[in-house]
This record gives structure tokens, sequence and C-alpha cells, in this order.
């Protein structure tokens, strides 16, 4: 498929346009503006990928020449003839051939061990702590929430896939925008216009009214630039089949999230952060094939859009970011599983990435407490990517945060 | 501000989820007190007329999964799917019909916080059983819920208690119990936490209908240290043990007042809240919580969950959602709207605030409320002159008050009580209690 130049971008703001102009209308200057300036090329765009439940890192960069990884967990274990080795040490899940490729491309970077002081192995608590990128003391607001603050104040910059907004976008003053996958449609005519005069700001709303208010008028704010751009064909991957619907085990939810990500970023969505999300990693039984199958998914899900973004003018701009919010337990419980753990690996994966890993391997010796050691702050990613790829002081973000991962090649 | 009719507005919306017709006009000329003490009755009416007309669901174990590809398993998958719809709608047909609905209400609040989701479960039988006994539970003795709910066969299914043995536990079921059921993240230790497991095993599942059986030779019955307290546990006492804890009450009154109060101001000191759930009495608290001077000041607004929305706008409309003539589209709406009933998210529940303010929610809670009314009976508005109908619009769905804005919006639409009521229904005054 032809890439999506600017000119095409322009002509489907022209039939947005034409769809906003119903009577009344009076977000229109406001939906026309965004779509009247798409992303310049070359500008660099963060793909968040959240993995919920607690990945087990130890099954997905394994240390496959370290006897206590067998003698830690026999029945999850796997053999060097199942995985992809990635040097003498460490290997990935043999279910992640999307990603090995891209190593071999030097387009990965795997950060080790990454997690944060006095780790926490509450779901709830770790998320929010990744999250907020706030270990020590409990904020509501997230860290690219807090990045959206410092920006002038535009629907379209953040981005995240699903009806709920994850706590990740959510700032002081500025929250991101969701985008549920099957698009947005816009109410017209009498309905339009009524929605436009109950959802004007007022003073007499209290704070969560004016949310409730705000909510009901970026519909039209963002379903006028989106809505004829999801009606555009994905774009076809250069290098993957694409016969009709997809590998056997079919469509999962985070390639279509990833899709609908790959078409808007095609099309010069003027949206610097996207958030997709994954679950089911809390694999306290029958591991093994669960969490296999759930990373063979995100490696092709990941593999499959940087695919599409080759096909595109965006492949060196985006940057994906694969986290989850704690490890597991090195060695196995009873039901062919593991419990909550501590650290875990990062993936940052783009073309501007320089692969390799990065932060040292915990040791299975020296274990605390049965969990493995957190030997790189996951603020050092998050402060790379700020300043790297969102080009903006990490400062106000992070506070006075010395730490970076340099994972970043110069462009 | 009229206080009154806000906090009136307050007891109706997070109570008893709304008013219906006619309820709000009778108790703004009740008052306060009266309205509290009649919604919050110390022992709700044994018949409730409304709760009477739901039928309770019919549903057969269906036993093992048959082999996939036989006829045995399309038939089994049919029936599945229907006991989940069957579920789905009993329950949202209670929450709408319900003359008391503080049971209902609190049967709600309890499922959102031992969140059992039927996505992993699968099967409805178990998940009816829990319902009932959170229901019968719902506003009683807490140290009792705790006790039936650290057995109850949905619950330890979803958090693999089965898989959970002497030879190396499985710790899923014991944090949870701790960190989200009882005491809250931070009141325990790591090492608390494999104690409970070792305390928890023993149990194991039958899955299709929830029964549940303790098998003593996969017991861990040696010493354990719970919180400091050595002895050899079993469930109920490791259940007792973790109830009694003063974590526990602050845990729970918490989370009660993030429910009902503000999911973002924390709760301040309330000697009446504490010394009611001191007892772990949960009646007594959540009346203690609704006579708060919290529930007259403006400062604690609350957004109301979808189902709890869609919930108001069927009893202001006297609307049965299982006699809609599409209540797959209704369930349909729900799931796009991120909360339907038996499938929370994860363990920790549905979120709360502004998560449920997207453009996204907009859209769809549009397209439910459109649904909604477009089969509703609008007789009531019509019979009335057009100068009245913005009032009464506020009357029938119980709002504390409409901005100008609103007001001047409605107004101008008094002719089509259709799109009238449906405009109030989507108001900013009506997504928020305000």
């Amino acid at each position: 498929m032809d890439t999506l130049s600017r000119r095409n971008f322009l002509k489907l703001s022209g039939a947005a346009a034409v769809a906003a102009a119903a009577p009344m209308l009076t977000m229109e200057a406001i939906a026309q503006a965004a779509t009247m300036r798409p992303l310049p090329l070359g500008t660099p765009i963060l793909i968040v990928v959240t993995l919920y439940g607690g990945n087990d890192g130890l099954n997905t960069v394994v240390p496959y020449k370290d006897p206590i990884y067998y003698q830690s967990r026999p029945d999850i274990s796997y053999s060097q003839t199942d995985l992809l080795p990635l040097d003498s040490e460490l290997a990935l899940n043999g279910s992640m051939t999307g990603i090995k490729s891209l190593w071999d491309q030097n387009k990965v970077a795997i950060c080790r061990g990454v997690g944060y002081p006095d780790p926490d192995l509450s779901h709830f608590t770790s998320m929010a702590i990744w999250q907020s990128a706030s270990p020590d003391h409990h904020v509501n607001s997230g860290w690219l929430g807090r990045w959206l603050d410092t920006q002038a104040r535009d629907p379209m910059l953040a981005i995240s896939l699903g009806s709920v907004l994850p706590p990740l976008l959510a700032g002081k003053t500025v929250a991101g925008s969701a985008l549920p996958l099957g698009g947005i449609v816009v109410p017209t005519g009498s309905l339009a216009v009524d929605c436009q005069r109950i959802s004007a700001t007022s003073r007499q709303d209290s704070k969560l009214m004016a949310s409730a208010a705000t909510s009901l008028r970026n519909l039209f704010d963002l379903s006028s630039t989106i809505t004829p751009i999801l009606k555009e064909p994905i774009p076809q991957p250069l290098d993957l089949p694409t016969a009709n619907g997809g590998v056997a085990g079919g469509n999962s939810d985070l390639q279509q999230q990833l899709d609908v990500v790959a078409k808007l970023v095609a099309a010069g969505s003027p949206t610097r952060v996207w958030s997709v999300s994954l679950g089911g990693f809390d694999t306290h039984a029958n591991e093994k094939g669960a969490q296999s199958i759930l990373l063979g998914n995100v490696s092709s899900s990941v593999a499959r859009f940087m695919s599409q973004m080759r096909a595109t003018n965006r492949e060196k701009d985006v940057v994906i970011l694969v986290y989850s919010e704690f490890g597991r337990r090195v060695k196995a419980n009873a039901s062919q599983g593991t419990d909550h753990g501590t650290s875990g690996p990062v993936f940052v994966i783009g073309d501007r990435i320089k692969g390799g890993f990065y932060g040292d391997q915990p040791s299975l010796k020296n274990l605390i407490g049965g969990d493995q050691a957190v030997t790189t702050d996951f603020r050092d990613i998050y402060a790379s990517l700020l300043e790297g790829v969102l080009t903006s002081p990490s400062d106000a973000v992070l506070g006075n945060w010395a730490g970076k991962t340099d994972f970043l090649a110069k462009v | 501000m009229d206080t009154t009719r806000l906090e009136i507005s307050r007891l109706f919306h997070r109570f008893g989820f709304g008013p219906r017709p006619g309820e709000f006009a009778v108790a703004l000329k009740q008052g306060v007190d009266a309205t509290r003490a009649r919604l919050l009755l110390q022992v709700p009416p044994a018949h409730d007329v409304g709760l009477s007309m739901v039928a309770d669901p019919v549903l057969a174990d269906l036993g093992n999964f048959p082999q996939p590809g036989t006829t045995a398993r399309a038939t089994f998958d049919t029936a599945m799917k229907a006991q989940r719809q069957m579920l789905i709608l009993w329950w949202l047909d209670r929450m709408a019909l319900a003359e008391n609905a503080l049971t209902e209400r609190m049967t709600w609040f309890w499922h959102g916080h031992w969140a059992t989701s039927i996505g992993k479960v699968e099967y409805s039988l178990p998940m009816y059983l829990q319902n009932q006994t959170l229901r019968a539970n719902a506003l009683g003795d807490f140290g009792i819920q705790s006790r039936t709910m650290i057995v109850d066969g949905a619950l330890q299914y979803w958090l693999d208690g089965g898989a959970n043995t002497v030879t190396a536990p499985n710790e899923n079921l014991a944090r949870e119990f701790m960190e989200l059921f009882t005491l809250g993240v931070g009141n325990y230790l790591q090492i608390d936490v494999q104690s409970v497991a070792r305390g928890l095993t023993g149990y194991r599942v039958n899955r299709s209908n929830g029964n549940v059986t303790f098998i003593a030779k996969n017991h861990d019955s040696s010493t354990l240290t719970i919180l400091g307290s050595p002895g050899a546990y079993s469930a109920t006492q490791i259940s007792d043990l973790i109830v009694a804890r003063d974590d526990c009450a602050q845990f729970i009154a918490d989370r009660i007042w993030f429910r009902f109060i503000s999911s973002d101001i924390p709760r301040p000191y309330s000697k009446p809240i504490n010394e009611a759930f001191a007892r772990r009495n949960i009646l007594e608290t959540v009346r203690a919580v609704a006579t708060s001077g919290a529930m007259s000041d403006p400062q604690y607004s609350l957004v109301k969950s979808p189902v709890e929305w869609f919930i108001g706008l069927c009893r202001a409309m006297a609307i049965t959602p299982s006699k809609l003539a599409k209540p797959d589209r209704v369930i349909d709406l729900l799931n796009k709207l991120g909360q339907i009933p038996f499938a929370p998210p994860n363990v920790g529940g549905w979120p709360a605030g502004e998560a449920w303010l997207t453009a996204a929610s907009a859209q769809y809670r549009l397209q439910l409320a459109q649904y909604l009314l477009s089969n509703a009976d609008t007789s009531a508005i019509k019979s009335l002159p057009s100068s009245s109908r913005v009032r009464a619009v506020g009357d029938l769905l119980g709002v504390a008050s409409w901005s100008f804005r609103t007001e001047r919006a409605l107004r101008d639409v008094v002719t089509d009580p259709a799109r009238l009521l449906l405009l109030a229904a989507s108001s900013p005054e009506y997504i928020v209690s305000a």
C-alpha cells in the first residue's frame, strides 16, 4: 500500500472538517487545527506497552547456562534447545522470534534487573509506582501525565487504546485521551448541538463534573480527527504474512491495539505518546504455556508494528517501551507457576535504539528473600525516554533524577 | 447550593442506585433524616414487591468441559453462554427493581471488593453462589463475611486456592486476602503472606459447581507465625486473626468511604465510623458514613460507575433490563464502558473517579442512554406543562441541581420529552453524583 503522505492526510482532514461542520459545532475550529498540523516527520513517538500481572522475567530473558535457574524451577524451566540465545549466557523465550529478529538488527535494548528500591510485591502498589514513577510516596499523577502538564493542551497528544484511561496518562492538570478499539462515532445533527451545549464549561461545575463535561467535548475533538483515519486500511507490513485472519491463534487484542496505533501514526496524527496493554501475566499456576502464548503475542505484535512502520515514513520515529510491574519469584511454586517477585527485564525497541544489554543481570546466587536484586532503576529508563524521545527535560516529571540508560543512538 | 436537595440526592444515588418515579419529590417533603432512615433501614423489608418480580436463575451444574469439536461441546458452550447472560440480567434486574436497594447496593460494593471474575471462573453457578453469599452477608458482621469468603468456591478458584498445597504453597489467595480484602497493603510482611498461604492449604474446588472440600492431608498443620502470633491455623482461624486487627477496621472503613463518599479525598478521622466498624458491624458503619457531615459537603462528589449510572436510569424510567428488546446490546455497551457485573477487570476491582470520564465512555454512555430512552415511557413528563418539565426531570432523576448551562439547554428542548431525558441523563450533573 502507498504510504499515507501529508497530502493524503490533509485530504482526510478535509473529510473530517465536513463531518464536523454540523450546525453550531463550536469545537470545529479546534478539531480542524488538530488535523491541519500533522506531526512533522522525524518527530519521535513513544509507544508504551504495559504488561499487567507481573511478567516472569526469568522465563523471558533466560539465564540458560545457570544451573541455579534449572534447580529453582525444574517443571517450568526451558532447555537451551527451546530458547533463542542472545549471547553465551542469556536467551529469549522461544516464542519471541519477532523480537529476536529485531535484536539481530540491533534495534532492541534489553535493560536487565529493572525495578526500584524496596520492591513491593503488590500488583496494585507496584503498578502504581511504575505508572506514577514515584516509589517513595504516593502521588495521583502518572509520569507521562506530568509530561503532558508541561505541554500545550491538545487532546491528541497522548492517547491510550481502550475506553478506560490508565493512571500513566493522568497529569495534575491535564489527562491523555482514551480511544476505544472500534474508534469513535461522533453524534451528529441536533444531538451533536445538544451535546455541545450540555458540555460547555460552567463555573458551577465541581471538578468531577468539569471532567465529565470535558470528556464529552473531547469526543468531538477526537472523533473529527480520528474517525476518518480509522476507516482507512491498516498499513500493510512489508515482510510478514498478511493472509486474512492472521496466524493460528487468531488476532490478539494487543495486535488490534497496535494496528490502530499504526494507522494513526502513519496518518500523521499529532500524537507523541501512545499507550497499549496486555493482561494475563499473573501466572501463579500452569505458567509455561500461558506465558509463552502471551510473550509470543507481544513479540509478534511488536514485530508486526515495526514492520508496518517500515511501510510508512515513520519507521525511524517510533520507540517502543515494554515493561511489567514486577518479575516473579525465582523458585517455582507447586502449581507449576511462580509467585510475585521483584526486578525484571525491560525492552526498549526502535530504529533509534542501540541494541544490546544494559544494566547487570541479577545473580541467582545472591537472592534477597528468594527474589532477584534490582540492578537498574526504572527512572533511568524514563529519564532517557523523556529527554531522548519526548525531547523534554526530565526534571518536571521525575524531579532531580540523575540516572540515565544510554540506549538511544544519536540521530 | 441547596444542601437538603444535595444530601437527599446523594442518599438515593450512593446508597440505593437512585430514586424510582415519585420518590425524590416525596423525600424532599419528608426531609433528610426521614429519607436516610427509610433508605438505610435497620431491617430491610422482608417482602420487597420489586424483588419479588425477579425470579432466581435456575443454573444447572454443567460439569466438565466436553472435548472441543464435539456436538456435546457445542451444546455445552451454548448453555454456558445462556447461563452467563441469565446471571448478569438477573442481578441487573434486582438492582433496578428493588424497592429498598441498599442490600443490592452493598452486594455490589462487596462484589467489587472481593472482586472475582467469571472471565477465569467461567461457570455461572459458582459466581451465583458467591453472589448469594455476599448478599446474605452484605450488611452483617464482616468477620462472618470474611470467614465465608475465604473458602468460597469461586474466590478459591479465582486465586488458585486449589493449587495451594503443603508441598509448595501458592501465595496468590494469601496475598490478596490481606492486601485487598482485609488489611490493606503495607500492613503485613512477606513472611505473613507465606505463612497464610501455608495455613490456607488443603482446599480443593469443584470448578463447575463451586463445591469446596477440605483434604486434611494436603493441609499444612505445622506451627505458623502469622502477624506475630504463632499457632496451627485453620482458614477460619486465619480469617478471625486478621479481621480482628485494627488495620482491618481502618482499611474496610476506608474502602467504604472510597466508594460512597470520595475516591480522591481521604477519609478524615471520624469517631462514629471507627466505633461502628470496631464492632465489625457493616450496617452500622454504612449508616455512620451516610450520617457523616461529608454528605452535605459539596467537595465530596463522586463519579457514578457505568453500572450505577445505568441502573439509576433504569430505576427512574421503570425499566426492567431483562425485558428490553435487546438485552445483548445493553451488555455489549456496558462492556464497552468497562463494567459488567461478575467481570471485574482484576482482583483489585473496578477503577473509580476520572477513569470513567473519557471521550470513549462519553460516546458509549450516549449510545446506551439513547437505546434505553428510545423505548421508555415518557408520558409522565409529557403530561406536565412545558414550564415545569425541567424541574420534573431533575426530580425524576434525583439530580441535586442543574447548572445554568444545562438548565438552558434543557429548557430549549422541553417540547420533546425523550430528547429532554436523553440530555439530562447525559449531563455532567447526572453522570457525577454532585
